[in-house]
């Protein structure tokens, strides 16, 4: 429909031009254009022009300009869809893109026909997962362009996506049979195998599986088409085709553990001997396959297992394979094979140092003499495996006698600084990290892990200066590292700044990270175009389940968990206004204190003014960047990007809503973490501080379906009994029948009173050293007058347990420092003393005597 | 250990493998970039908890002037330390070369390394037939040369169309093993 405001031919002629001018990314003679149009009386007002400069002028960055044109022009011709498919892109320009679909389907109303504006409206529902929406658009364009190859699969994926898989399956046949195929078509082999997966989806694995053997002389795939072939015939039980298939596959790749697996349970072999003796018969033909090697020791058990990890180890020490340890680590699982391996390898030991052979067996029988190597490999394995059983001293006494005897091996010093990690110094730790990094300062592995223990040891700048040896020159390391999405270095960051008690930063690290996440979800939308035309369409479907599900990854969890610990704290305990200085009582300071005083206030005032230069030389390189950003968008035509609100950390503390916050990054958790107790965890203690019953109450049903046991869950359960206990009475009469309720149908555990849970806990949980700690804290809340000793004997109860660890003695420790128990100053010392002889190493164990 | 092609899925988990072994870096897109055009191409080695802890990520280019067909390209490659010395980096390299040659008939592919990435460069001659193609001055965005190399594929070539069972393990190179006890022999280049 044409515009209700139409221009007379001249005008409309410059019109053109404008459109032109903005598809040529001529943005400033565009604007001259609209000038001659707009400065014409009868024209001011004209809305597609007005329209067309505002989106001229968010091209050049003038964002409000631009907002004030375009509505201004819609305003002046609401039946133009010009000036709505403008308004639209306006908004998606700013990442609106609800409010831009909108935009769109007013636009189509007046033009219903338009291929751009149907285009532009198909990439915003399939990035906003509107699947409903995306097959009718996809349904306009194929009717519209019925000759394109793109609206063919665009149309068939728009009902794969909406699991009507016969109908896409059908698109897909009408238009495979349409083409006419040269000898060596990627895409048209890319094409077989998506129709292929859309028929595996639906079900019809035997249709699947004759598509693929009628097809597949036009896939150039072949390792998946063997993948496929292999994995259907073994679903339908066409046992003699996996069977080959997979010796096929494991001929091109004898390191997928995944294709053993698959060719043993085609032979249907039950028993573990069978298995182990087809691993050696597979070790004389891949002699060089890892998985033949290692697979075997999974299964076998008994004398099978120890005639096998002995020529494991003995091949491993002898080569010298530094990964021996981290290759058999999941071993462990099976105490049996601990002891094995222990027995084994420090009979070892003790053969090389006396004849430089592993075994007596080896040296009677006249065996030459291992290379002087295995023993040091030897040291190096033992040390690793005590340090895993944690057997601090005996870990530090075999990784010093590696040292002694080769002291350059890189390799050493980091096992020497993560057995020290493990007993709790995280300054010694680093301190060999430091030491192993400087006798190879060309590998950023080992400079990686040495800011990381540095960060562990809360050394934030050193840490930096670290990272900055292999970042970008002219840039802040800080920043570099964001650029890159470096997303262990950040949550490391946050969670050392979290423990140094700067909130304000570590918040703003937490909010980086979530926003790598944002800006990966919106790197997709260049892809939904791309990959039909390149018809990577198996990847692409990939890709769209993926980003829905893109922050179930741990880095986005950590940062989220970080992020809400930090907001609750916020909320519980929330900042001053400003950072003005405390009123401090001056007279009552002695002269020592009041130096002190001075000394701090004087450095405060020089950090501060560090701070406000490197604030204004940040401001104005943000400018410059701007510029720079604002001449590249011009050049390359990009909307104007829109600017995110800078991360300040002073402002992020002084948040005025932290639970809204806090439950922003919950969210996705909510949706994607929900196998995890501690997305229930945090979401109780959120909707606890909002006294939000009903929510409190789900969270503890979903958290107890996880563990029952949880001692984090325990605590939880305590504090929502003792909350119905007070405020129950108040509450309001219907919300407390649903409550009751649904506590009496779903959690009868709530209907008891604080003590006889407790009590109930503690007698289900006898052996459990975490369970044991929180019940001691509650014992003592439910009755603070009496049961201090109560719960000190529970805690010593706990100490005497088999599962007691360091972790746990770490708990106690912090518990009676907390003052939760009230004085604890006698007991904690107690403690202590048996704590330190029993973990000596332990940093804030030594720190807590010197106090 | 498994070695297997790399999914999406997998691209976030090689670029954190990527940032902690080496000095060249790249935004998740570039990674996507590569996993939706030559999904055949990228190869991770996993450890038994499913942990990426070495990676290849490869792409085609276009036909050189004067060549006739396209060619692969080894843009990263890269094995955690605690890792190395298992031979991870030359399996992954067999893999990715092998589904360059079926899936896009490439000739040869080729990489750059840092001229003074001795273990790479070892790695790239000794055990996978690289050649040294050229000196590409100031390659690195630190200043530093970089050698241009190629591996002829035709071998390959002739032997995934001689028979169904090819083995890709088996080449015709030689593994050299390091005696030096902190020898690294995973290769780095970009």
């Amino acid at each position: 429909m044409p515009s209700s405001d139409p221009l007379p031919p001249k005008e409309n002629a410059i019109f053109r031009k404008i459109l032109k001018c903005y598809e040529m990314k001529q943005y400033k003679n565009g604007l001259k254009l609209a000038k001659q149009i707009l400065t014409n009386p009868k024209h001011t007002e004209h809305g597609e022009t007005l329209a067309m400069k505002g989106l001229t002028l968010n091209c050049l960055g003038r964002k409000d300009e631009a907002y004030d044109h375009v509505r201004r022009g819609l305003r002046n011709d609401l039946r133009s869809h010009v000036c709505w498919h403008v308004y639209g892109l306006l908004q998606r320009s700013d990442k609106r893109y609800d409010e831009a679909i909108k935009c769109y389907r007013n636009a189509l109303k007046w033009e219903k026909d338009n291929i751009q504006i149907l285009r532009d409206l198909s990439l915003l529902q399939i990035q906003m997962g509107d699947l409903e929406g995306y097959r009718e658009t996809r349904h306009q364009l194929f009717k519209l362009r019925p000759s394109q190859h793109a609206s063919w699969i665009g149309f068939a994926m728009s009902y794969h996506l909406l699991n009507d898989f016969d109908t896409a399956y059908e698109i897909m046949e009408t238009f495979r049979t349409s083409q006419t195929v040269e000898s060596y078509d990627y895409k048209h082999s890319e094409f077989l195998l998506y129709q292929n997966q859309v028929i595996q989806e639906s079900g019809n694995l035997e249709k699947a599986l004759i598509h693929l053997e009628e097809h597949q002389g036009q896939i150039l795939d072949k390792v998946v088409v063997q993948e496929i072939v292999g994995s259907l015939s073994l679903k339908i039980k066409k046992y003699d085709k996996a069977i080959g298939t997979y010796m096929d596959l494991i001929k091109r790749n004898p390191d997928n553990a995944e294709y053993f697996k698959c060719y043993l349970e085609a032979k249907q072999t039950k028993s573990s001997d069978e298995t182990v003796q087809f691993y050696k018969e597979m070790s004389k033909e891949f002699p060089k396959s890892l998985c033949v090697q290692r697979l075997p020791l999974d299964v076998a058990q008994g004398t099978t297992f120890d005639g096998l990890i002995s020529d494991y180890l003995k091949k491993n020490l002898r080569k010298g394979v530094p990964p021996l340890f981290v290759n058999i680590r999941s071993l462990y699982k099976d105490s049996y094979k601990v002891s094995t391996i222990e027995k084994m390898a420090l009979e070892f030991c003790e053969n090389l140092k006396a004849s430089g052979h592993f075994t007596k067996d080896d040296f009677e029988s006249g065996l030459a003499q291992e290379p002087a190597s295995a023993l040091l490999w030897t040291y190096y394995f033992l040390a690793q495996h005590f340090d895993y059983q944690k057997n601090t001293q005996k870990a530090l006494d075999y990784v010093d006698a590696a040292i002694e005897h080769t002291p350059t091996l890189i390799e050493l010093f980091v096992v020497k600084g993560k057995i020290f990690k493990h007993a709790g110094d995280p300054i010694e730790a680093y301190k060999w990290l430091d030491e192993a990094q400087s006798l190879d300062t060309a590998d950023r592995y080992i400079n990686s892990k040495c800011a990381k223990y540095m960060l562990r040891a809360n050394m934030l700048k050193e840490a930096e200066e670290m990272c900055a040896k292999f970042t970008r020159d002219g840039v802040s390391a800080m920043e570099n590292l964001n650029e890159m999405q470096c997303m262990w270095f950040q949550t490391e960051c946050a969670l050392a700044y979290k423990r140094l008690n700067q909130l304000g930063d570590s918040l703003k690290k937490c909010h980086e990270i979530e926003r790598h996440f944002s800006e990966i979800v919106e790197d997709q939308f260049d892809f939904h175009t791309y990959c039909i035309r390149k018809m990577t369409l198996r990847s692409y479907v990939d890709l769209l389940r993926l980003e829905n599900r893109l922050r179930d990854h741990p880095f986005y969890f950590k940062a989220a968990k970080c992020a809400i610990e930090v907001y609750i704290k916020l909320f519980d305990e929330p900042l001053k206004a400003s950072s003005a200085t405390e009123e401090i009582d001056l007279e009552n300071l002695s002269p020592a204190e009041l130096k002190k005083l001075k000394n701090k206030q004087r450095k405060a005032k020089k950090k501060a003014e560090v701070e406000n230069a490197q604030q204004a030389k940040a401001e104005k390189k943000k400018e410059q960047y701007n510029k720079s950003k604002q001449q590249q968008n011009q050049d390359s035509g990009d909307p104007e990007a829109p600017q995110l609100d800078e991360l300040i950390p002073e402002k992020l503390e002084r948040t005025e809503d932290p639970l809204s916050k806090a439950i922003e990054f919950l969210k996705p958790l909510q949706m994607l973490s929900s196998g995890l107790i501690e997305t229930h965890l945090m979401t109780f203690e959120i909707y606890y501080r909002k006294n939000k019953v009903l929510i409190m109450l789900k969270a503890l049903k979903k958290a107890y379906s996880i563990d029952p046991n949880s001692a984090a869950l325990h605590m939880c359960v305590f504090k929502f009994i003792k909350l119905l206990e007070t405020n129950l009475a108040e509450a309001d009469e219907i919300l407390k029948q649903v409550l009751l309720q649904e506590i009496k149908e779903e959690l009868p555990i709530l209907e008891k009173k604080p003590v006889e849970l407790n009590e109930d806990y503690i007698k289900r949980n006898p052996n459990n050293p975490d369970a044991l700690i929180v019940a001691a804290e509650i014992l003592h809340e439910t009755s603070p007058e009496n049961n201090k000793t109560k719960a000190i004997d529970l805690m010593k109860t706990s100490t005497k347990l088999d599962g007691f660890y360091l972790e746990h003695a770490l708990l106690i420790h912090d518990l009676l420092k907390s003052n939760k128990l009230g004085n604890c100053e006698k007991e904690l010392e107690e403690f202590l003393s048996s704590f330190r002889e029993k973990y000596p190493y332990v940093l804030s164990f030594k720190q807590t005597n010197l106090q | 250990m498994n070695i297997r092609c790399a999914k999406p899925q997998d691209l976030m988990n090689m670029q954190h493998c990527n940032l902690l072994c080496l000095p060249e870096n790249y935004q998740m897109k570039y990674y996507f970039y590569h996993g939706l055009t030559w999904p055949q191409l990228s190869y991770v080695a996993e450890d038994d908890k499913g942990n990426i802890v070495g990676y290849v990520l490869a792409k085609m280019e276009e036909p050189e002037p004067g060549e006739e067909s396209k060619h692969g390209h080894i843009t990263s490659l890269a094995v955690k330390r605690p890792f190395r010395r298992l031979g991870l980096a030359q399996k992954l390299m067999n893999q990715a070369s092998a589904a360059m040659v079926e899936c896009f008939d490439a000739q040869y592919v080729s990489l750059h390394v840092r001229k003074s990435n001795r273990a790479a460069l070892n790695l790239y001659t000794n055990s996978l037939g690289f050649k040294i193609l050229e000196i590409e001055p100031k390659y690195y965005a630190d200043g530093e040369d970089a050698y241009s190399m190629r591996r002829d594929l035709s071998e390959l070539a002739r032997k995934i169309n001689k028979s169904d069972n090819f083995v890709a393990n088996e080449n015709s190179y030689a593994i050299k093993h390091h005696n030096h006890t902190h020898h690294k022999s995973d290769g780095h280049c970009c």
